[in-house]
């Protein structure tokens, strides 16, 4: 305190010199029109850059939010795309009435749009948990799905969060597939190992195809609906017991970074899939 | 204390009177402008409590401000060569001289008087055109104004100087 004191008492001056050029600066800009107008341009300027920062920063925290409409809006013309190729290729005579349908048919299904909270890609048995869940009206046995494809079924559901059996889990998580436009189909099945490749299985011997053929969800698993892309054929190789084509396919889905996802809520599938549990009931309790 | 002071008051009522109904109508080439108020700190003698020099330079521009409608830009400029030059005069006398030597042409030698008071004339100049003109684009007519104010102040001050002198 001393010392200030000491430093004040022998610089005082220059204390007093800056108190005065303050006020001069002071009345400059206060009484001067064309200097306060530049001074307040050029504060504009400054303000300007701060203002342009700021936005760029929100704008790069509201891109979350962007992507997920994003994924959401891609899921959905991905679909659409899958079904006017499909629609385009039956060639049908009235095709107003096959769009009408499609709209129709499209618009059965809900997208709960979720984030990807929890994900592994390293283990035999991977699974994902995203955040949304009983109370944003997710329920169990449903198809989730991102932007670039299939990601996997609902499992187990809480109020806010769901556990989701991805591609990527060997024991448990068999998806019935058919490869876009020639409508074969078999089972999704990983075996571990690397997280961007999966394998079809039960393919019929007399199925045509070729390598680099799309693969696609088939609409027969009650889970998801028809045409989610999964992925690419890379390779075709014979089943052990030679019955069948057991095809490598390459995963349009990247499972390391998967972010935004869709939960895919049709409530004619549960319908559906409620109708085959009680078949499959009544087939059971039936008196051999 | 109080007969210098009162001198100082004369000084500064003469130099501000000079400036405000004289030399602020002159233009000379539409560009120099005599600023001879500035003589009244060159002159500030050895010793003078440095605070009290800042108050009269920033009183005498506010002055000169206020009948001229440059608020602040006078003001400005004075204060700081009323920084400057106690610094500026202890460059040019030696040690030895008197605590409270007078800045004069007869006590300092005319080279010395003449090159502090061109340093502080020049320093002033500057300072004011930069705020009254406020933008360095027109760089051409701030070199005119601000050397060429310099130059008439600095012939005016010789002239002052002279005057005293005999």
């Amino acid at each position: 305190m001393r010392n200030l004191l000491a430093f004040l008492a022998k610089y005082h001056h220059w204390l007093l010199f800056v108190v005065l050029e303050v006020v001069s600066v002071v009345l400059l800009f206060q009484y001067n029109s064309y200097q306060g107008s530049v001074w307040f341009s050029s504060a504009n300027y400054v303000a300007g850059h701060v203002y342009e920062a700021d936005a760029s920063v929100r704008q790069f925290f509201s891109l979350t939010r962007v992507n997920k409409e994003l994924a959401e809006r891609n899921f959905y013309l991905e679909r659409q795309v899958t079904q006017l190729r499909r629609l385009y290729g039956e060639l049908t005579a009235d095709t107003t009435v096959q769009q009408r349908q499609e709209l129709e048919f499209l618009s059965r299904f809900e997208l709960i749009p979720a984030k990807v909270v929890s994900n592994s890609v390293d283990r035999p048995e991977n699974l994902i948990t995203i955040d949304k869940g009983k109370a944003d009206g997710v329920e169990r046995d449903m198809g989730v799905a991102c932007g670039n494809g299939i990601v996997g079924v609902t499992y187990m559901v809480s109020d806010h969060y769901t556990v989701v059996i991805p591609v990527l889990n060997a024991s448990s998580s068999r998806i019935s597939c058919s490869i876009r436009g020639r409508g074969y189909f078999g089972y999704l099945r990983w075996d571990g190992g690397d997280p961007a490749v999966a394998y079809l299985e039960d393919v019929p011997r007399h199925a045509r195809f070729k390598r680099g053929d799309w693969v696609e969800t088939s609409g027969f698993s009650a889970i998801f609906p028809q045409g989610v892309l999964v992925g690419k054929i890379e390779t075709i190789y014979n089943s052990a017991d030679g019955l069948s084509y057991r095809l490598k396919v390459r995963l349009s889905t990247d499972f390391a970074c998967l972010r935004d996802v869709c939960v895919i809520s049709d409530k004619s599938i549960a319908e559906r899939s409620r109708l085959l549990n009680q078949v499959r009931d009544s087939l059971t309790m039936k008196p051999e | 204390m109080a007969v210098e002071t009162l001198r100082r008051l004369a000084v500064f009522l003469a130099l501000m009177l000079a400036q405000v109904l004289v030399f602020n109508h002159i233009r000379l080439f539409g560009y120099a402008m005599p600023l001879l108020y500035v003589y009244f700190v060159i002159t500030t003698r050895r010793g003078y409590p440095r605070w009290a020099t800042l108050l009269w330079s920033f009183c005498l521009g506010l002055v000169i401000d206020i009948f001229s409608n440059t608020p602040g830009a006078a003001a400005a400029s004075m204060t700081l060569v009323g920084l400057l030059q106690p610094y500026l005069l202890e460059l040019f006398v030696s040690r030895e001289a008197a605590a409270n030597l007078k800045v004069s042409a007869s006590s300092m030698g005319w080279i010395k008087f003449l090159t502090l008071a061109a340093m502080l004339t020049l320093v002033h100049c500057m300072a004011f055109f930069s705020l009254e003109m406020f933008t360095f684009v027109d760089w051409l007519t701030w070199t005119f104004c601000a050397l060429g104010s310099a130059l008439l102040t600095l012939i005016l001050v010789l002239g002052l100087e002279c005057v005293r002198k005999s």
